[in-house]
């Protein structure tokens, strides 16, 4: 019997001691990313976003005249673990905000936890359009889906591609997109030929690559994330799908990393402008702090949403959650100037205006074009 | 009592649940699921089901009971014409398959994208009320499934339970009828299951098919196999362990200063190292099963 109990006796003492809740006088905010998973490049990214917002904001002096500070904890990319780190920032770190996290699958339920217990949440990237329904303390620092697609499509129908294929990455946002991408497109007069949703992470993507070949599209339209990007732009170019026809990327950033140049001449693609008016500052500090370009579009919002959330605090004048709450509206009625552009919230919270990029691809880089 | 400590413990109790469901079929009846993650989202989609057509909570339970007696009878039917292994392998392909429906087909429960807003059980309650509530029914739930496998194992049904592990054969020629009685394990198990998977969609207010994927069944086994295989105490202490272990690896990187990659390796060492670890050096968990029945 005494093994029995010496177990849990020893697991309760020692979490007693770990709860022990940490005194800190600085201003302390919590962020939840990914940061292991397929999602840690652009978690990365955004984790870097965040190291330069809290310098920024300690070298001008801090928050009401206290260092701030951002704990970041892994979602490592899914739902319970975000929910678990969410509510240790909550309750043992007592931040009064959270940031996060990449993916909608995850922001949505970690989000509506933060919803109940009254803490703002900012959200630096999901882009679903459910994420408009989270809740009333749940606000958006990016254009979400509806916005993006919309942009795409023009696009798409602008180069005189009016029978596309579609390919998305088979989970809650690669669905958003290709649903939306769909209805703004034949809303415009053009008709998706097929849309195939593939599975992340498989050793190969041929079968779905020869489904979209057989529709015999004016340009393929697609959005995936790094690895998968990069073996899809691989087999496409084998397979001869290039050669026929047009490729077109939707948030072409996630994967333009990870894929080798001579697999991708010729594409282009759009994503969100991860540098507004004001933002070179913010690319210029990037590269000196980490010796390379963005690894993502998505460590600018993050970035900015620090700066928010910080602005926010210093017009509350307190971390107190309704006063902290107000001031977020207030700010986002008033529009707030981030490196990301201008950041304007509607009645929902959701960012108004978003700026997009056209890209082409020039080797391994992406270059802007108008 | 700290609210994350709370938290931490609720869940656990809810993996214990589930720990001992899975002891129920592998531990004590040698029925090697690897699906059992499949009977958790029975109860999981009942609630979202309910959710969604606007039924009561309650009317989502009884659905996701329904479903989870119906599959795990199939599960119980399918093992009847196969050896234990291939079961094995069918039982984590039907859960695979599972997830893949409800990822694709977009109309029925949202797909990949799931659905959110479910009520939390008990959120009206104020304060801390809120969270010790849940915690005080999840543990009675516990303690309840506790004691139901506890009485299981130790009648005469679970004496045949262990010969039809043991030596199949042997239980076959003394008269026993081992398909019922791996259906009647089965569905006990099941329930078990999908009570757990309702309160979790009810405790996380989200459901969606990235929460069956096929590691949350292996999370479950390390529960099984850390705590110690065909002992009821040992894998609820093996659910807390981990459960506790994975939550406050967290507050060891706050503790050093260490960088947030950190939290991540430890998590996969824990997991795959705990199960490697306890496979080579004590195969029977740490609470090894009690040998000779009722005095256990």
């Amino acid at each position: 019997m005494t093994r029995k109990t010496l177990l849990p006796a020893a697991l309760l003492s020692a979490t007693t001691l770990l709860v022990a809740p940490a005194a800190f006088a600085d201003i302390t905010l919590g962020a939840v990313i990914p940061l292991s998973g397929s999602n840690a490049t652009p978690g990365e990214d955004q984790r870097r976003g965040i190291e330069i917002a809290v310098k920024e904001i300690n070298d001008a002096g801090g928050v009401l005249g206290e260092p701030l500070k951002v704990i970041v904890e892994d979602s490592a990319g899914k739902p319970q673990t975000a929910i678990d780190a969410a509510r240790k920032l909550v309750t043992v770190d007592q931040v009064p905000l959270v940031i996060g996290s990449y993916s909608s699958g995850i922001t949505l339920p970690m989000g509506e936890y933060l919803v109940q217990e009254g803490i703002p949440h900012l959200n630096p990237a999901s882009t679903s359009g459910l994420v408009r329904n989270i809740g009333d303390s749940s606000f958006s620092m990016v254009g979400l889906d509806n916005v993006s697609t919309e942009f795409a499509a023009k696009q798409v129908i602008a180069n005189g591609w009016k029978n596309v294929a579609v390919l998305a990455v088979n989970n809650a946002f690669g669905q958003g997109v290709a649903q939306e991408f769909r209805k703004h497109l034949e809303a415009m007069g053009g008709t998706v030929k097929t849309s195939v949703l593939f599975t992340g992470g498989q050793p190969s993507y041929r079968r779905e690559l020869q489904q979209l070949e057989a529709t015999d599209p004016d340009a393929y339209v697609f959005t995936a994330y790094g690895t998968d990007a990069a073996l899809i732009m691989q087999e496409s170019f084998e397979l001869g799908l290039q050669q026929d026809a047009p490729w077109y990327s939707i948030l072409i950033t996630m994967m333009n990393k990870d894929t080798a140049p001579e697999f991708k001449q010729g594409l282009t693609g759009m994503d969100v402008g991860y540098l507004g008016a004001g933002g070179e500052g913010y690319a210029a500090t990037y590269e000196a702090s980490y010796g390379e370009t963005f690894l993502s579009a998505y460590g600018g919002y993050a970035h900015d949403a620090v700066l928010f959330a910080a602005k926010a605090i210093e017009m509350a004048g307190s971390t107190d959650k309704a006063a902290l709450l107000a001031a977020i509206r207030t700010l986002g009625d008033e529009g707030f100037s981030g490196a990301t552009g201008e950041i304007r919230l509607d009645a929902n919270g959701q960012r108004m205006s978003q700026p997009y990029l056209k890209f082409k691809v020039e080797g391994n880089d992406l270059v802007q074009v108008d | 009592m700290s609210d994350f400590l709370i938290h931490v413990a609720a869940v656990s109790c809810l993996y214990g649940i589930l720990a001992l469901a899975l002891n129920l079929q592998m531990g004590f009846s040698g029925l090697v699921n690897f699906g059992l993650i499949a009977l958790f989202g029975c109860g999981s989609y009942g609630a979202a089901f309910a959710h969604l057509w606007g039924w009561p909570p309650l009317a989502g339970l009884a659905l996701g009971l329904v479903l989870a007696a119906l599959l795990g009878l199939f599960f119980a039917r399918l093992g009847a014409r196969m050896s234990e292994d291939y079961w094995g392998i069918a039982t984590l392909s039907l859960a695979e398959i599972m997830r893949l429906v409800f990822t694709n087909e977009q109309a029925l429960a949202g797909g990949a994208q799931g659905v959110s807003g479910l009520p939390v059980t008990f959120s009206t309650l104020a304060g801390q009320g809120a969270g010790l509530s849940r915690l005080a029914l999840y543990a009675a739930l516990l303690v309840a499934a506790f004691i139901l496998c506890q009485r299981i194992t130790r009648s005469g049904f679970g004496m045949a339970l262990k010969m039809m592990r043991e030596e199949p054969q042997l239980a076959r020629a003394l008269g026993y009828d081992l398909g019922r009685m791996r259906a009647i394990v089965m569905v006990i198990s099941s329930l078990m299951a999908a009570v757990a998977g309702f309160l979790y969609a009810h405790y996380l207010s989200f459901v969606g098919p990235e929460q069956l994927m096929s590691h949350e069944t292996f999370l479950i086994w390390s529960m099984v196999i850390i705590g110690g295989i065909a002992n009821n105490w040992g894998v609820v202490a093996g659910a807390f362990l981990m459960q506790f272990a994975l939550a406050y690896v967290p507050f060891v990187k706050d503790w050093l200063d260490l960088p947030t990659d950190f939290v991540a390796a430890t998590r996969l060492v824990i997991v795959g190292g705990g199960i490697l670890a306890f496979l080579i050096w004590r195969p029977k968990g740490l609470f090894p099963e009690r040998i000779g029945g009722s005095h256990g």
